[in-house]
């Protein structure tokens, strides 16, 4: 039973669908939800991975190294915006984020 | 930009104006420069520059300027951070950048840049919950989309073996296969995230009413013009021969837009709102021109977008213009009997809402004009009816602020404060050029062409 | 034989990934996920190192659990989300929710199976693995050759980062009294003993 490129893709799409529903089912707080999305950028990576070795070229990895960087980048800014929202709102629960209407 | 922010970190918020201005005019410089910088690939074809990015860095640029001015009169006491043109600057060279990549890596990075700063700069005001609730909400999506947009990267890279344009077309070998399909489909969501086009369009409300008028300014000029380069360049290039797929897709994305965006705007009460709503019908009727997918088609797409760019900065320019007693006041109903205490800004006014209705001699109907005849010429006579008709309702809702300017008698609380300098110079040459704009019309149609001509 | 080995690792560390990767999501209380993502990168990146990928997995390995985990471990401690309220909002539509899941999960393994991959990988392989490097000198030669602008950019981006998250979050409070060490150091001794004739019994004036 060889591993062949449809098993990574699986669990590629498996970890993007857990991750959008991680965003869309929790109703609890934000940091859920940049979790999840670390989760999707993750199973971006793999997507690459797998791309890459198996047509034997590199610039998937490339790919994947950039994107490590831009997602750690990412986390740290979306973090700095949640403390600053945390600083004026008191808690991040995700229904009270509606003070704008329309 | 390093250089601005090492001033910045050593002389504190004291000279805020200082650097700002300075911001403005490196913005203003490296749009002479794009002007006049040879064509030619670069960083081994990761990058080009073609007339087409030629065309989009200058507008970028301009616009990336125009904001920064903006942002020099509006800085209140309370929000004097130096950091903000630093962060325009680099918002402006991540769009430009965008704008000319010749790679699916480098569109990432491009788009990475300009929406990281752009977040930081929508919840710049720290103390004030509205901009960190923006703030908030743009970060969110905007970090699914880019998610998106990437898995959408990483399927055409496994079924093309290349990320670079070239690499890509070429594997595509016009068959599609089932798998790219899916990419095209994603990288399509995400990039359409980006221009706000209609399913994707939640965040452009918020955020424009949450963040500090000249980053708005600046997202609905400058960044709406990169990403929708971008659209124009990754549909034109890479998935040139398959363009039936994407179209269908595109003339969606165009309806629902332009629909959504006439109709919401309606009944708006707070201006910064409308304008978010309005911006979403524009999309909408640049993607019909994209849906022709002719080279006339990106011409007038291009054509729409500058007009577009023009009449949004004039439109911020008397936004902001719009302060009462020192504190900026954003509801349309205030704006009622401005003919009476600010005529000149009245005249303005009018000259900018009905050029983004489409009223004939102004510069936007141009712009609607160009992108109709392509869509016609490609065989899509309906899209072009449904365009019209768009139009028309969304003229109704301009048109109804110019009747509150004019013709409502002025409420109580006052006239507006006289509007600074700067202020009044950018409404007023972006009255002035959307007034004249006849006159050089062609000499933009030509460029636009010239610059379209790249995806003959 | 060699083939079951691979098989056999390849299911064990993609079922933990995907398990770990529920849980995140589905944990009650906000540390326990963080622990999870934790957990799903680490054998994510031995799915990695098993595909060849070996570069790319260790340094999954450290910018990932490394930076990102520790840094959502931080904010979760500083903002000590409240546990009790987590999870009762799911209860009403989990069933849905799950239900709705599976069915875009079954999708898009059914396109994934169905694709039609074609045997014929794409001739275009634009910097092709060559066999005598292994996969990190390879990298390294193309990375700061040809793709020299894409690092410097990812450089601007996390300079764009670092600057944001300074001014969003620093804030100098100018009311704090602040030690400052060369100023302790520079005190002379003028400043700090005084000579003082002090007649007996009397005691400074």
């Amino acid at each position: 039973m060889a591993i062949t490129l449809e098993h990574y893709l699986v669990v590629g799409a498996l970890l993007l669908t857990i991750g959008l529903f991680g965003i869309l089912l929790n109703r609890r707080n934000v940091i859920i939800i940049l979790m999840s999305v670390e989760l999707m950028l993750l199973s971006v990576n793999v997507n690459l991975i797998a791309f890459s070795t198996e047509l034997g070229d590199l610039t998937g990895q490339i790919f994947a190294l950039l994107i490590l960087t831009v997602a750690a980048a990412e986390a740290a800014i979306g973090l700095a915006i949640l403390v600053v929202f945390f600083r004026n709102r008191g808690n991040i629960e995700i229904e009270d984020i509606n003070s704008m209407k329309g | 930009g390093m250089a601005l922010l090492i001033w910045g970190a050593f002389r504190g918020n004291r000279d805020f104006h200082v650097i700002t201005l300075t911001a403005a005019a490196l913005m203003f410089a490296a749009a002479a420069v794009a002007i006049v910088s040879p064509t030619g690939g670069g960083f081994n074809n990761l990058f080009v520059n073609d007339a087409f990015s030629r065309f989009c860095k200058v507008v970028i640029f301009g616009a990336g300027g125009v904001s920064a001015l903006m942002a020099v009169t509006f800085s209140s006491d309370t929000f004097r951070r130096f950091e903000m043109p630093v962060l325009m600057i680099y918002a402006a060279t991540g769009l430009s950048i965008m704008v000319s990549a010749q790679d699916l890596m480098t569109v990432y990075l491009g788009i990475e840049l300009s929406s990281l700063s752009a977040y930081v700069l929508a919840a710049m005001r720290r103390d004030n919950l509205r901009a960190s609730e923006a703030g908030l909400k743009y970060f969110i999506l905007g970090a699914l989309s880019s998610v998106i947009l990437l898995y959408g990267m990483s399927l055409v890279y496994g079924y093309t073996g290349g990320t670079s344009f070239e690499a890509v077309a070429a594997g595509i070998g016009g068959d599609a296969s089932f798998g790219l399909i899916i990419g095209l489909v994603f990288l399509i969501a995400g990039l359409a995230f980006k221009i706000s086009a209609a399913p994707f369009h939640m965040w452009t409300p918020d955020v424009y009413q949450g963040a500090p008028t000249p980053i708005t300014a600046f997202l609905a000029t400058a960044s709406k013009m990169g990403a929708f380069a971008l659209v124009i360049r990754v549909m034109m290039e890479p998935f040139a021969d398959i363009t039936a797929e994407w179209r269908q897709i595109v003339i969606l994305l165009a309806i629902v837009s332009m629909v959504w965006g006439s109709l919401a705007a309606m009944w708006q009460t707070n201006i910064k709102r409308m304008m978010a709503y309005s911006s979403i019908g524009h999309m909408g009727f640049a993607l019909v021109g994209v849906a022709a997918g002719s080279e006339a088609g990106v011409t007038g797409c291009l054509v729409y977008l500058a007009t577009y760019v023009v009449m949004n900065l004039g439109a911020f320019a008397l936004i902001l213009s719009m302060k009462r007693a020192g504190r900026p006041v954003e509801s349309i109903t205030d704006l009622a009997g401005l003919s009476r205490n600010r005529l000149p800004m009245a005249l303005a006014l009018l000259v900018v809402f009905f050029s983004m209705a489409g009223i004939p001699p102004l510069a936007g109907f141009f712009g609607k004009f160009l992108v109709f005849t392509a869509a016609v010429e490609a065989g899509f006579w309906w899209l072009a009816v449904i365009g019209l008709v768009t139009s028309v309702l969304s003229a109704f809702y301009y048109i109804r602020i110019i009747k509150i300017a004019f013709f409502d008698e002025p409420t109580d609380d006052g006239e507006f404060d006289a509007a600074d300098v700067s202020l009044r110079a950018v409404y007023g040459l972006s009255a002035v050029f959307l007034l004249l704009f006849i006159a050089f019309v062609r000499f933009v149609v030509d460029w636009a062409s010239a610059s379209a001509s790249v995806f003959a | 034989m060699e083939e079951i080995i691979t098989g056999l690792t390849f299911y064990l560390f993609a079922a933990v990934t995907i398990a770990s990767a529920i849980m995140v999501v589905g944990s009650r209380n906000a540390v326990h996920s963080v622990l999870f993502l934790i957990l799903a990168f680490f054998t994510c990146s031995a799915l990695f190192v098993l595909r060849g990928a070996e570069f790319v997995a260790m340094i999954l390995v450290i910018v990932y659990v490394g930076a990102v985990a520790v840094l959502f471990l931080f904010v979760v401690m500083m903002l000590h989300v409240g546990e009790n309220r987590l999870f009762q909002g799911v209860r009403r539509f989990g069933v849905v929710g799950v239900l709705v899941g599976l069915a875009v999960a079954a999708e898009l393994i059914i396109v994934i199976s169905t694709r039609a991959f074609r045997q014929d990988t794409p001739a275009v392989a634009s910097n092709p693995t060559t066999a005598d490097l292994n996969v990190t000198e390879a990298l390294g030669q193309i990375l700061y050759t040809d793709y020299f602008l894409l690092f410097q950019m990812s450089g601007l981006v996390l300079l764009v980062a670092m600057i944001g998250a300074i001014t969003l979050t620093l804030r100098q409070r100018d009311g704090v009294k602040k030690q400052s060490i060369p100023q302790q150091i520079e005190r002379k001794r003028e400043d700090a003993v005084a000579l003082r004739k002090v007649e007996s019994g009397k005691g400074i004036g």
